[in-house]
């Protein structure tokens, strides 16, 4: 009951004019970032962190959140649409979606999609809701050796389990830990690696890295290599869905969201093993002339099954990240940065000291899921003709975003020389296939794990028995261990399993 | 040829990582390691990262060496296209350089239409012309100058300007 007063109070905060125009302007803008190639929530979250110098908290996480759940809309309707591959959160909704339009029937696949995303997205509201004060309330119980444990569980997710290359994501989440370390130290204080530059002993901002590393690596690879690449647009059809369409897509949504809630929830990240899950299983689970569309004219349950799956676990990964404070992803590792602007660590008091906020978060959440719906299903015709922007205005105009990002935060001109530099250095990751992710998830957890381990140490009188003394600190490194190896099974299999009966 | 290129590149990336690892190990020599009661000091993580990406680099050039790096993607084979990068550089370099001094707004338009230029170049024989240019310093300035008002006047936040009046 007590969870329902405080919801009802969350929707009390987030109801307010004031409030519901910030999110549907982060709703609507996350859904004009999510349909535009070359920037991505993370990038827009990131582009815009300097208003948490203005805006009240409350205010600005609902916005944020709203542009982290629109793109997920919006990047759909661009992987239907357009015959390019996009972000691994959307690449298997282009395997159907795109299949899908090309034989006319874009409008069920975005109506699927929509609808799909909106359903699952709404569920796994509801889990979070339920869920995340009770997990709020064991996490209270956990010492510095459980934290750093965890936070030690998160790194090896996002950086060796997820991507294609373990030594790859490890470098790059050692590369991200590096550029953490730059500045003061949380303990002692010391300054590290700031040389005889007074910008750098405050630390590198988390919006130079993450501009740099998405918006201008973005902008510097489309020049160098993307000129020559003639992009095709299908053509739109009404968005509708039919009687049989309705029947195959609602138990796809389902499982999808089954699928996916779980993997949001554990510290694990990454929507592409529970999509990828989703879509094979859709296929495993069809039979006769519906298995036959599956790759040729193009499936709903293989749109509407992995859209699902994948709103669910961005949605659930709310959890890990407010109840632990822990970022799995780019985007979520952002919004950890800025609820740091506003002096607040997500984090199991954080139910308990900013519940007014949380609460409202929340609740935005269900207003958001339905101010998407309507966004996305009668006016996707709007955001359609977003995708006809000429390349060079686009990614001319977005370094101007960039700038205002990096400028704004700390109104100094030395960021922008770093922010061209750290443009670079994404450049040549990307073009040799690093990972991103673990840099940006390394930085901002980096500085928080090392605080936890001294703490750790210090409860330990120096000794790293600690963390295997603890009953709870040590399972979770066997759960490290665990996670290390299972994905690569999951995964193993399915690709499998996609293979068979593909 | 183009395969030869391919992996000396990727071992330079390999060499480059090992370079930042030791360029780390050698700012962790000045970072003091009074410990306390943990055991472990300031200067403790900064040898973590160090010989981590040492190992990593070294592994990074021995996959370089002996076939490439695993698990690549590809199709990434294109061609890059350098005259365009220098422009897009060119006009983010200059932003930094010249923003305090001509403002945000003729300063990322500058940037605009430079990085315009190049990726218009990346797409083709000379595109456009004059009208091209005119269209670029246009949109240029008709992006910039409503974010650099939206930015200062709504949320307040302080981005430079050529003048005191808070609308160049």
């Amino acid at each position: 009951m007590e969870i329902w007063n405080q919801l009802l109070q969350g929707f009390a905060t987030a109801g307010t004019p004031v409030n519901l125009l910030w999110a549907f302007v982060g709703c609507a803008l996350g859904t004009a970032v999510g349909v535009l190639p070359g920037i991505g929530p993370a990038t827009a979250v990131a582009m815009l962190l300097p208003i948490t110098a203005k805006v009240d908290a409350t205010a600005s996480m609902i916005f944020f959140a709203g542009i982290y759940y629109g793109a997920m809309y919006g990047g759909s309707t661009t992987s239907i649409l357009l015959n390019t591959p996009g972000e691994t959160a959307s690449m298997v909704t282009a395997m159907e979606g795109n299949k899908m339009a090309k034989s006319g029937r874009a409008g069920a696949a975005l109506a699927t999609s929509a609808i799909g995303s909106f359903f699952a997205g709404t569920i796994a509201t509801i889990v979070v809701t339920l869920f995340a004060p009770i997990v709020a309330e064991f996490a209270v119980k956990l010492g510095p050796p459980e934290y750093f444990c965890l936070m030690l569980l998160a790194f090896t997710t996002v950086s060796a389990v997820l991507g294609q290359s373990t030594v790859r994501g490890l470098t790059a989440l050692f590369v991200g830990l590096a550029a953490g370390l730059i500045g003061m130290d949380q303990i002692t204080g010391q300054a590290r690696y700031a040389g005889q530059v007074p910008e750098l002993l405050d630390g590198v901002e988390i919006v130079l890295v993450a501009v740099g590393l998405f918006a201008v690596a973005e902008a510097l690879h489309a020049v160098l290599f993307e000129g020559k690449i003639v992009e095709s647009e299908n053509k739109m059809s009404r968005v509708h869905m039919d009687r049989s369409d309705w029947r195959r897509s609602v138990p796809a949504w389902i499982r999808g969201t089954l699928i996916g809630t779980p993997f949001g929830c554990i510290p694990a990240g990454g929507t592409e093993i529970p999509t990828f899950l989703s879509y094979a299983t859709e296929k495993k689970l069809a039979k006769g002339e519906n298995l036959k569309e599956f790759g040729t004219k193009g499936a709903i349950e293989g749109v509407a099954g992995p859209e699902a799956a994948n709103n669910a676990t961005v949605t659930a990964a709310l959890i890990p990240l407010l109840t632990l404070g822990i970022p799995v992803s780019n985007t979520t590792a952002i919004l950890l940065g800025a609820f740091q602007n506003y002096g607040i660590q997500p984090g199991p008091q954080l139910f308990s000291s900013s519940s007014a906020l949380v609460w409202a978060l929340i609740a935005s959440l269900y207003i958001g899921n339905v101010m998407l719906l309507v966004l996305n299903l009668p006016l996707v015709g709007f955001w359609v003709k977003l995708l006809k922007v000429p390349k060079p205005q686009l990614y001319a105009g977005i370094l101007i975003f960039a700038t205002v990002g990096a400028y704004g935060m700390r109104q100094s001109a030395f960021d922008l020389f770093l922010l061209y530099a750290i443009g670079v250095l994404g450049l040549v990751m990307r073009r040799f296939s690093f990972p991103t992710a673990p840099v940006v998830v390394g930085m901002i957890l980096g500085p928080l794990a090392e605080a936890q381990l001294r703490n750790a140490m210090s409860i330990g009188e120096g000794s790293p028995m600690i963390f295997l003394q603890r009953p709870m600190s040590a399972t979770l490194l066997v759960i490290v261990v665990v996670v290390l190896l299972a994905p690569r099974i999951i995964k193993q299999f399915s690709r499998r399993s996609i293979e068979a009966i593909g | 040829m183009e395969a030869a290129r391919r992996l000396r590149d990727q071992t330079l990336v390999g060499a480059g990582v090992i370079v930042l690892a030791l360029g780390l190990a050698y700012g962790a020599l000045d970072i003091p390691s009074d410990a306390g009661y943990a055991g472990v000091g300031p200067n403790f993580l900064p040898w973590v990262v160090a010989i981590s990406l040492l190992v990593c680099g070294a592994f990074l050039v021995y996959e370089a060496q002996s076939g490439g790096f695993r698990d690549m993607e590809d199709g990434d084979d294109e061609k890059p296209y350098w005259p365009g990068f220098v422009w897009m550089s060119t006009g983010m370099l200059v932003n930094a350089a010249l923003i305090t001094t001509i403002g945000f707004v003729f300063s990322c338009a500058l940037c605009f239409v430079l990085a315009s230029r190049g990726l218009r170049n990346s797409q083709g024989p000379q595109t456009g012309g004059v009208r091209a240019w005119g269209t670029d310093i246009a949109v240029g300035l008709l992006i910039a100058a409503p974010v650099y008002w939206m930015f200062t006047k709504f949320l307040a936040i302080s981005l430079p300007g050529l003048t005191q009046s808070g609308w160049l």
